[in-house]
């Protein structure tokens, strides 16, 4: 028995000394992260790189020169297209998606805590929403509105096309944020007093504010980013994507990399102030004691 | 003074869901109705439909061996992209959400790879032309090494580009939902695992991968029903040497065969819905979510 | 009829939530006003669904709810002046401790000034003076526990309802906080009522222990009646201290019956008001602190019943030892010795004892 005992006891005893080390788990799980993570950035690096070159670049490295020559060339030059009207329309479509995306996201998010009539298809039928193929209901959109008469423009269809893929994803993220809100403090809100409006706003909209920050961004973004959908039910006026993808089939030089460039960085100002604004809220919740204590 | 308990009220919960119905109705049910009834009416060749009712679409749809052809290309994109992204995702979730013990650095490591998902599809598509061209760096550093002699030819505008193209964009898809049931499993049960002498390849298979059961399902959902609803990655990354179901489906409508169109998309919609269910029934999907 | 406004009555109150099973089966309950309820029992005994229906939080099936003499059945929260602290308190995570307190008025209207004196006022009664800008993750459980009091107490309900209220304490703490529970309720005059599974924290506490099982009222009445003279062999083993053990009933005299059982020897039971018959079963109790243990051999006293066992365990509590013996086979025996008693002659595991009791102490169990 001892002499069995011994060799477990000693094999445990290293295995928690080795705790204060890493397990070699680690180091192979961090080169994946790493070889992901460097798969992730690396080619787009490249192309914000190669935007840079001057009249005389090519699509593929060695670089050659360094100017904003593309960038001008972006958006001064006919045969790139419409970009400044097309970026326009899209950041107002993104904006307007965003807006009614925390909205109803919200809303259904309320809705789906407990059960209702119903409750099951409505969900099968975001489930459907969500996976149909872009293409398929884009087309029907686009067909849906020529029998009714009504012209595909990118407010209407376009907005009602991208809503019906981005509402059921700002559901299901609004799903998880819901689940880390504690029903009782809606009791509790009740119990002191609030009406049901105030319980909303005093209570639940404050609480979950970084999460409807969340679904926002994930709503711009992927409106900002939409394309399949759109393709069909924009009308005669494009969005970005639309643009891009059109200059992918016709432009073949480093303008189509300024682009790139140019889109990424509107992205990430815009992801910036909604992280900065989120962890502002938290932050003032981890410190508190705001000063004055106002209301 | 109110009347209503926060937990009465039958009707609210669809007042509260109702402004997502008026859109799901019309943006998702009808223009499905609408492509449904196009599948079984003739084309007049125009662009225009021939209010008689026919099967022919379906027909040469499921007699053409084109179709299965397709079918076959798509899945085998779905498939392998699906396949890889997982194991990408699942990895790098739980490279995350057990190893990097500090919370703040898990967070910001989650941040670092969600950062791209941000950015044009598109631009992020072709950032791989000058990585994997002719000449591009990949093709460049082998032959300065010395490794080849010629440009591998199958780097890009090939089946290899595309399913490189799919996992960069799609694995952040399996990733979110799969850190996100990560990061609700006690830590403290792994260890009781390991100390009870448990191997890491036994907890993983007996305790992580059964509780991230709901985030694997998930993030399977997005990405299959994204690869399969998909066109554009395989016509550019190919090169335009292969096709796909959505492409065809494309092409059709360009030559305004709206009801052969129809037909392709009515069996897409269904063979993807199938898909669906079939990973639903596995996992109540609502009830992970919102426990 | 003068009823002081916190008067509360349930008149054959039930709840069911599926028409089938029910939570709370046709209770009649009376609380004065001022007093302090303890509602005590295990867990879904239906002592929370209790709470929650005076709170106004579910409605009961049947039975009416009145308080101050009127129905509130039907009524907010607001109307019916009573306020809930939650079990875990259900503070708000994004309001500091002076805006949690001053939510209730907030959400009546009040100005900020108004609202913000009332509650710096409150603030300090509960003694959380200097942490009134903090926000609750930054407080202790006791302080948290405070700030939901004050929070409750600010719109001068007439009835404070408390869910399990020291459940999320340390032990000492919980001792401490129950003080300030007392202290408070006597400050506001106002009823408290307390759900709790601790029999020590109701009889501490408690005005009126209410004991509950199963959606029934078992016994209800101030503590130590509860304690001393628990009515059926439930209420006194969830109690505690107590000594149950079930006979047959062979003679009944007019002031006492006798009865027998497998493990022990006739013993006489005074009558209460119980009227056995020949031949019934019956439970009966004996405190565990009227035991006393002798040698054997040792003349017994007269009026005092016997039982002769081994000693099983012997557990030291500090004031007492507590003697586990195996008089009644499988179910527990116990004597609580006096520490000094023990030690004068301290008893080993094995030893043979007999363990006596005056007969006039035993109780006869419904």
């Amino acid at each position: 028995m001892t002499v069995l005992a011994t060799p477990v006891a000693l094999a445990r005893a290293r295995a928690a000394a080795r705790r204060e080390g890493r397990p070699w788990t680690f180091y192979a799980l961090a080169g994946l992260f790493i070889f992901y993570v460097v798969a992730l950035y690396g080619p787009m690096i490249c192309i914000y790189v190669l935007s840079f070159q001057d009249v005389r670049g090519g699509l593929v490295f060695p670089m050659k020169g360094m100017s904003l020559h593309w960038f001008v060339d972006l958006f001064t030059q006919v045969r790139t297209g419409d970009v400044k009207g097309s970026f326009d329309r899209s950041i107002k479509l993104a904006v307007l998606v965003t807006a009614i995306t925390v909205v109803v996201s919200f809303m259904a998010g309320l809705a789906f805590r407990r059960r209702f009539p119903g409750d099951t298809a409505v969900f099968y039928l975001m489930i459907g929403s969500l996976v149909a193929p872009g293409l398929v209901l884009g087309i029907g959109t686009g067909l849906l509105f020529n029998a009714l008469g009504i012209e595909t423009s990118w407010y209407t269809s376009a907005l009602g096309a991208q809503l019906s893929w981005i509402l059921p994803f700002g559901v299901l993220v609004m799903f998880a944020v819901m689940s880390r809100f504690n029903r009782v403090w809606e009791e509790a809100a009740w119990d002191l007093g609030a009406s049901r409006w105030q319980t909303i706003w005093l209570v639940i909209v404050p609480i979950i504010a970084p999460g409807l920050i969340a679904v926002g961004l994930f709503g711009f973004t992927l409106s900002y980013d939409e394309f399949a959908r759109t393709l069909q039910t924009a009308g005669s006026l494009n969005t970005l994507p639309l643009e891009i993808w059109s200059m992918t089939l016709n432009v073949t030089s480093p303008s189509l990399y300024a682009l790139g460039t140019v889109t990424t960085i509107i992205s990430f100002a815009i992801i910036g102030a909604s992280l900065a604004t989120i962890a502002l809220i938290q932050r003032r919740r981890a410190e508190g004691g705001r000063p004055g204590g106002h209301a | 003074m109110t009347s209503s308990s926060p937990s009465r009220g039958k009707w609210s919960g669809w007042l509260l869901v109702s402004p997502l119905v008026l859109v799901l109705v019309p943006f998702f049910v009808l223009p499905i109705v609408i492509v449904l009834v196009a599948s079984f009416l003739e084309s007049d060749g125009f662009g225009g439909l021939i209010r008689t009712f026919t099967l022919a679409n379906y027909g040469g749809l499921l007699s053409s061996k084109l179709t299965l052809a397709l079918y076959l290309e798509t899945v085998k994109f779905a498939a392998l992209t699906w396949f890889f992204s997982l194991i990408i995702g699942f990895f790098v979730a739980y490279f995350l959400a057990f190893h990097v013990r500090n919370q703040l650095l898990a967070i910001g490591l989650f941040l670092l790879c969600t950062v791209p998902f941000w950015t044009s599809n598109i631009i992020r598509m072709i950032s791989w032309i000058p990585l994997l061209g002719k000449e591009g760096l990949i093709n460049t550093a082998l032959i300065k090494t010395g490794l080849i002699g010629q440009p591998l030819e199958f780097l890009l505008f090939s089946g290899f580009a595309v399913v490189v193209a799919y996992v960069h964009q799609l694995t952040i898809f399996m990733i979110v939902p799969i850190f996100n049931s990560m990061a609700r499993i006690d830590r403290r049960l792994l260890e009781a695992a390991v100390d009870a002498g448990t191997s890491r390849f036994d907890v993983l298979r007996l305790v992580v991968v059964p509780l991230t059961k709901s985030g694997i399902a998930l993030g399977s959902i997005f990405v299959i029903s994204i690869v399969m609803g998909d066109f554009f990655v395989v016509k550019v990354m190919s090169g335009g040497g292969t096709a796909s179901v959505v492409g065809a489906f494309y092409e059709d409508i360009g030559v305004l065969q709206y009801p052969a169109a129809a037909a392709s998309a009515v069996l897409l919609t269904l063979v993807l819905s199938a898909l669906v269910l079939l990973i639903l029934r596995s996992v109540d999907i609502r009830r992970e979510i919102a426990q | 009829m003068s009823l002081g406004p916190g008067h509360i009555e349930l008149a054959g109150v039930s709840k069911s939530y599926d028409g089938q099973t029910t939570a709370v089966d046709a209770i009649n309950l009376k609380i004065t006003d001022g007093a302090y309820c303890c509602l005590l029992g295990p867990s879904g005994c239906g002592k929370t669904t209790i709470l929650r229906m005076i709170a106004g939080h579910e409605e009961p099936t049947t039975g009416e709810i009145l308080i101050g003499g009127e129905d509130v059945v039907g009524l907010p929260p607001v109307a019916r002046r009573t306020a809930m602290m939650f079990q875990s308190y259900a503070l708000f995570p994004h309001l500091s401790v002076r805006d949690n307190i001053a939510f209730p008025l907030r959400v009546r209207g009040r100005s900020k000034m108004d609202r913000h004196a009332a509650a710096d006022a409150m603030i300090e009664k509960v003694r959380l003076g200097e942490l009134a800008d903090r926000l609750p993750a930054q407080l202790s459980g006791g302080q948290q526990q405070r700030v939901a009091l004050a929070r409750a107490a600010i719109t001068e309900p007439r009835v404070l309802l408390l869910d399990e209220p020291l459940s999320a304490l340390d032990e000492q703490l919980r001792v401490q906080m129950r003080q300030e529970l007392r202290r408070m309720q006597r400050e506001l005059g106002i009823t408290f009522v307390h759900v709790t599974h601790t029999q020590l924290e109701a009889i501490a506490l408690a005005d009126l222990v209410v004991v509950m099982d199963k959606g029934v009222i078992r016994q209800a009445g101030a503590a130590r009646d509860i304690y001393a003279a628990p009515r059926d062999r439930y209420v006194a083993e969830f109690l505690g201290g107590q000594n149950v053990f079930s006979g047959k009933v062979q003679r009944v005299n007019g002031v006492s019956v006798t009865l027998a059982a497998p493990e022990l020897r006739a013993i006489a039971v005074p009558l209460g008001s119980a009227r056995p018959d020949a031949g019934d079963t019956i439970d009966v109790a004996v405190r565990r602190d009227d035991i006393v243990l002798l040698r054997p051999g040792v003349p017994l006293a007269d009026g005092l019943s016997s039982l002769s066992a081994r000693v099983l365990g012997v557990e030291y509590q500090g004031n007492f030892v507590k003697v586990m013996l195996d008089a009644l086979g499988p179910s527990e025996f116990v004597a609580y010795v006096p520490e000094r008693d023990f030690f004068r002659d301290p008893h080993q595991i094995g030893d043979v004892v007999v363990a006596a009791w005056q007969a006039d102490r035993a109780r006869l169990l419904a």
